[in-house]
């Protein structure tokens, strides 16, 4: 009974979608679609983040109890969460605010730096792990550094037709693949799809009871 | 142990010095070099450039991302805004993330500084942050105003200027969406299909390799991948869209026969093709502005009032005019107003730092992947020797 | 110092924190990684909060009285319970009907994933580029059929797929390579020009 009603809920809603996409009646497209799913998705949407909040502190808090590893640093997320949301919640969120600072001159920065790492991660990868280890792997290391010279402006001036060599692998064999990887790829999902709306996928209601 | 397995056993540590270095040494040192354009971005272009000047065609940009990967997409974001306002091509922005709102504020404020004339709510309009994409994307298909209600400072769409002409998909024609991820599925999935949106993206160079079939099937009209694609694009923005003939009054919105007229100039593939074009969108900071001797003639008689002073300031070198900036002096430059002395500085064929930060990484980016290639290369011959080492004890 | 320049600093800082971590794991790593995580967590719960709860479930509640959202209201909330033992079957409501938009990924992924990239592929046959985009795109799918063994002349064929995927693959990851070099130029560029171009 626990999972029956949910799943209801899913399939008959799931049907009724699949009838708004080829059907333009008025009760689809504007009493079901207008007047009853886009209030309703907008009101229940902002308690969704409410999950991740309490995921997050009960995660650090039970760090703090339990005295983990590295379980210092958790203060530091917890300062720095109660300080941001003060800041929003007492000063605004306009342009100009201690709340829109923070965000700009520390998070922006940080999280910039965070993907940057991967740069130098990748420059290691290259000295140590790509090898041509066989035909395979020396044709893809061949393409890779076509297509490498190719964007860049020293590309041209080592040979004039290297950017369209490069344009023709990514327009051609690069393409091919690429269609065939994605028509795979949405067969698959497509058939997820299927099994969910039609009560065969059962594992977003989540297990026990 | 030899010099072979002390290659192998290098210290990842000394990598990172010499990455450091092969980025930070090429961007202290700016040199000019040419970016190649391909035709996904030529495509863009084109189709973006076929809105100037139109009161009933709009673009839709949508920076559906985070801080993570601005550096490959705010550079095509500033270029493709500093397109628009070039060419008066009306431009509405949105973000799905709420970490994506100052990102929009920082790119039209960046470029809004170069054009005064240039007013929110009349030229350009920012939506903000919107919550649920699908609902507000399959919306915007039956009525903008309806769906999106208010801009990022509160007010409603319908009173708005820029909404004059501008009811939904049919002229709000193009939608981009810059990404560093699943960029453009939503659009291509929901609003072409039903409602024939052109769809372009703007991908972190990633996510370009995958994006090819989509251009083919026609289902995206144009792609910017990466750093390349924003450097590309700045160069057909310097080489057309922010080209002045020093010919024309550009003052004048409509000539003789009703025709506007429109700064800039059309795409055109034998301009992009000739060598002079190739001195419009230097990189190395330039201060002289060159003039035929009929182009000077026209210029000034633009300015009669000025005609002693422009006379003062020249020089001729290989029959044409030659005006340093930077020999104006203040005084001199309150003389000649800020009309004349803005115009002349475009003249120089300068582009501000702002606008040339994606062809200045390219530099970088050549450097680092030669040591990228080297990497590889020392790599594999250090290996297969030790293996024949191996193989022959 | 101006303000923007301390600005800048500041972002120097947290910056150069996160870059310690290249030559070993330190403190300020540790930090700056925690700072990070609890910012972007309160700023994305101060922002949903102003421009998601308070126009759609506050004003058109309390202001324009529509009560019946009082309903999604509440079952929003019944996502809480997911970490409850006994009430933890409440969250299945709200999940599923989030769920049901998976009705509308059916048609239109069926249309924009597949049937249009079918019909791409399917063109009359006029160059030689897409006769080896033709053979490619069907040497690709049938590599990952696998209830066929790779055998024989059809194993042949296959195998012509593995060479096309490892082109696109080497295309992909050059293209990687010039993303990833990207956003280390973009921080550099920061840190040489906003941060050290003001100072000198």
């Amino acid at each position: 009974m626990k999972k029956t009603i949910p799943l209801l809920i899913v399939i008959l809603g799931g049907l009724i979608w699949v009838a708004w996409a080829f059907s333009p009646h008025y009760i689809l497209q504007e009493v079901f679609y207008n007047q009853f799913y886009l209030p309703w998705a907008y009101a229940s949407s902002p308690f969704a983040m409410l999950l991740g909040v309490l995921s997050l502190t009960m995660m650090h808090s039970n760090k703090i109890k339990t005295r983990g590893p590295k379980w210092q640093y958790s203060y530091f997320f917890f300062g720095s969460f109660i300080i941001t949301c003060l800041a929003g919640f007492i000063g605004g969120i306009q342009k100009g605010s201690l709340f829109m600072w923070m965000f700009e001159n520390v998070q922006m920065p940080m999280s910039a730096t965070m993907f940057s790492l991967l740069a130098f991660y990748m420059a290691s990868a290259a000295y140590k792990a790509f090898r041509a280890r066989s035909p395979e792997a020396t044709v893809l290391l061949v393409a890779a550094i076509v297509v490498m010279l190719a964007q860049v402006p020293l590309g041209v001036q080592i040979s004039k037709h290297l950017p369209s060599i490069s344009q023709w692998i990514l327009d051609v064999p690069n393409l091919a693949s690429k269609r065939g990887i994605m028509l795979g790829v949405g067969l698959g999902s497509v058939a997820t799809s299927l099994k969910i709306l039609l009560g065969i996928e059962r594992s977003y209601l989540g297990g026990g009871d | 142990m030899n010099i072979f397995e002390r290659m192998q056993k290098l210290d990842r540590r000394w990598i990172y010095i010499v990455v450091a270095l092969a980025i930070i040494i090429p961007l202290m040192i700016p040199y000019d070099s040419d970016n190649v354009t391909t035709p996904p971005t030529e495509n863009l272009y084109q189709m973006i450039d076929s809105f100037a000047g139109r009161e009933d065609r709009a673009i839709l940009m949508s920076f559906y991302h985070d801080a993570a990967t601005m550096p490959e997409l705010f550079p095509m974001e500033v270029a493709i805004l500093r397109h628009c306002f070039e060419r008066n091509v009306k431009v509405f922005t949105l973000t799905w993330f709420p970490a994506g709102a100052p990102i929009i504020d920082y790119a039209i404020n960046s470029v809004k500084e170069e054009f005064p004339d240039i007013q929110s709510g009349v030229d350009y309009c920012n939506f903000g942050y919107k919550p649920q994409a699908f609902a507000m994307v399959l919306g915007m298909g039956d009525n903008i105003a309806n769906t999106m209600n208010t801009d990022a400072e509160g007010r409603k769409l319908e009173n708005l200027p820029i909404m004059k002409g501008i009811n939904n998909y049919s002229e709000m024609n193009l939608a981009i969406e810059f990404s560093g991820s699943s960029a453009g599925g939503m659009w291509i999935t929901y609003a072409r299909p039903k409602y024939g949106l052109n769809v372009a993206v703007g991908v972190t160079a990633v996510m370009a390799a995958d994006m090819y079939p989509y251009l083919q099937s026609g289902q995206l009209i144009g792609m910017l991948s990466g750093l390349k694609g924003a450097a590309e694009y700045e160069k057909l923005v310097d080489i057309f869209a922010a080209y002045r003939d020093p010919k024309i009054d550009y003052s004048i919105k409509v000539d003789e026969d009703g025709n506007q007229i429109l700064p800039g100039r059309p795409f055109g593939r034998e301009i992009l093709e000739d060598d002079s074009s190739k001195k419009l969108s230097l990189i190395t900071t330039q201060t002289k502005a060159k003039f035929s001797m009929d182009e000077f003639a026209a210029f000034s008689a633009k300015y009669p009032e000025n005609m002693a002073l422009l006379n003062s300031l020249r020089s001729l070198e290989d029959d044409m005019v030659i005006i340093d900036v930077t020999q104006i002096t203040p005084e001199q430059r309150s003389q000649m107003g800020e009309t004349m002395y803005r115009e002349l500085d475009r003249l120089t064929r300068n582009t501000l730092y702002k606008f040339k930060v994606a062809r200045i990484g390219m530099n970088a980016q050549s450097v680092a992947h030669i040591m990228i290639i080297v990497f590889i290369v020392l790599g594999n011959i250090g290996y297969f020797i030790q293996k024949a080492r191996q193989a022959k004890n | 110092m101006s303000f923007e320049l301390f600005s800048n600093l500041v972002g120097a800082f947290f910056t150069l924190c996160i870059f310690s971590f290249l030559y070993k794991d330190n403190p300020f790593y540790q930090a700056a990684e925690q700072m990070l995580v609890g910012i972007s967590l309160g700023y994305g719960l101060v922002y949903t909060y102003n421009r998601v709860f308070v126009p759609y479930v506050w004003q058109t509640i309390v202001i324009k009285h529509q009560f019946v959202l009082i309903i999604p209201a509440i079952m929003g909330i019944l996502y809480l319970f997911r970490f409850s033992r006994k009430l933890g079957w409440l969250s299945r409501y709200p999940i599923a009907f989030s769920m049901m938009g998976v009705g509308i990924g059916v048609p239109m992924g069926i249309h924009a994933s597949i049937l249009v990239q079918m019909r791409q592929a399917m063109v009359p046959i006029e160059s030689v580029n897409l006769f080896l985009i033709f053979i490619g795109t069907i040497a690709v799918l049938l590599y990952f059929f696998f209830s066929k063994a790779h055998s024989g002349a059809y194993g042949k064929f296959v195998n012509v797929g593995k060479w096309y995927m490892m082109i696109g693959f080497g295309a992909s990851f050059g293209l990687t390579v010039m993303a990833r070099i990207s956003l280390l130029i973009g921080r550099i560029q920061f840190l040489v020009n906003d941060v050290f171009g003001i100072l000198k």
